[in-house]
């Protein structure tokens, strides 16, 4: 445990220049994703094993928190997805090693490119669901009618 | 040994065999997961509209072969890519050989399971 922390206090504290945010990132990136997948996965599998069960999961998906928790999930995909093929390029390429530090930079810059626009996007969709009169706060009870 | 303007670097015997192919596997899937994983994100998010995510949908996905191995697959490479990417980031965390021990086979069985309920539930649907 104390070691635990240790390796914790010092992965933050390290002043490593761009890499390191980017393998700190990676890292959490890449635990969030699987903690959604693990969930993911099973919900999705009661839309054969237990419909109701399902129908209930997509109707709670569909709260606004859930929804920024996707444009969240959305950024992890993304930005793990540019990195790993970093990663992978640098591994079998060591000669270029010599461009890593601009590496990263056009990892941060193709990253913010491509997420901006569809975070906006999914955005405006939350917004345009609430503005529709509907209760969109609400919760949805069990089972959904 | 090669040595490029400032880049040192040498070849290494790898000790075991495991942890080279599942530093392989890592990349070979990640590549992979750029299209399996990105694309779902993308059709689910934007090819689709939202609010019209419905068992309906889901049956009318299962009922394609296409999407049944293209669900298949994702489900087959990005499980185990993100449950050995944890084991990698344990291992860094976790020292004691017990403990590694035991969280690799709570992991092990866990994956094993997912595995054969969620592709069942593609499978048969
Ligand atoms: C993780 C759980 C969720 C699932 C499984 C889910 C399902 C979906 C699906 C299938 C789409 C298609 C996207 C699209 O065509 O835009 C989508 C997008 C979207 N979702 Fe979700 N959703 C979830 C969470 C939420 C929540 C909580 C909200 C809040 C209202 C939300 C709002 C939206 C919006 C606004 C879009 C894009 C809407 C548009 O096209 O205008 N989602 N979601
Ligand atoms: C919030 C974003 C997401 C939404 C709305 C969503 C939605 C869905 C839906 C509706 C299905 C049913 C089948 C289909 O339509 O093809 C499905 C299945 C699946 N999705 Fe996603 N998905 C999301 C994110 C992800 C991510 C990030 C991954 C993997 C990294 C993933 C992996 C899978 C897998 C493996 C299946 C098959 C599940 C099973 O066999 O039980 N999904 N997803
Ligand atoms: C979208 C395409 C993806 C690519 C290109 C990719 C690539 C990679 C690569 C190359 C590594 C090894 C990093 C290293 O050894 O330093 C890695 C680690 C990892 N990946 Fe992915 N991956 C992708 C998707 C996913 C998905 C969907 C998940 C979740 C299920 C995931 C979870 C992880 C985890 C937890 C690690 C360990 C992180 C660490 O050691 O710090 N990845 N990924």
């Amino acid at each position: 445990m104390s070691s635990l922390m240790l390796t914790l206090r010092e992965s933050v504290r390290y002043r490593g220049r761009g890499g390191h945010y980017s393998w700190i990132a990676h890292r959490l990136a890449g635990l969030g994703i699987l903690a959604f997948l693990m969930i993911h996965v099973w919900e999705t599998a009661m839309a054969n094993y237990n419909p109701p069960v399902y129908e209930y999961a997509i109707a709670v998906f569909k709260h606004p928190l859930f929804g920024l928790g996707e444009i969240g999930l959305m950024g992890a995909v993304l930005f793990h997805a540019f990195n790993g093929i970093r990663i992978t390029l640098l591994d079998f390429k060591p000669e270029w090693w010599r461009h890593q530090a601009k590496s990263v930079t056009i990892v941060w810059g193709v990253f913010l490119v491509v997420f901006v626009p569809i975070a906006i996007y999914m955005l405006s969709g939350i917004i345009s669901h609430c503005g529709h009169g509907a209760n969109c706060w609400a919760f949805p009870t069990y089972p959904v009618s | 040994m090669t040595t490029y303007s400032g880049v040192t670097h040498r070849k290494v015997q790898v000790q075991s065999n495991f942890e080279r192919y599942a530093f392989l596997f890592m990349r070979l899937s990640g590549i992979a997961l750029l299209i399996l994983a990105v694309g779902h994100m993308i059709v689910q998010h934007i090819l689709n509209d939202v609010h019209s995510l419905t068992l309906q949908y889901v049956a009318d996905q299962w009922s394609s072969w296409g999407w049944k191995v293209y669900d298949m697959l994702l489900l087959f490479i990005a499980l185990p890519h993100g449950i050995n990417g944890l084991r990698n980031v344990l291992e860094d965390y976790v020292h004691g050989e017990s403990a590694v021990k035991t969280l690799n086979t709570v992991m092990a069985i866990f994956l094993i399971v997912s595995l054969l309920a969620a592709g069942f539930a593609i499978a048969s649907f």
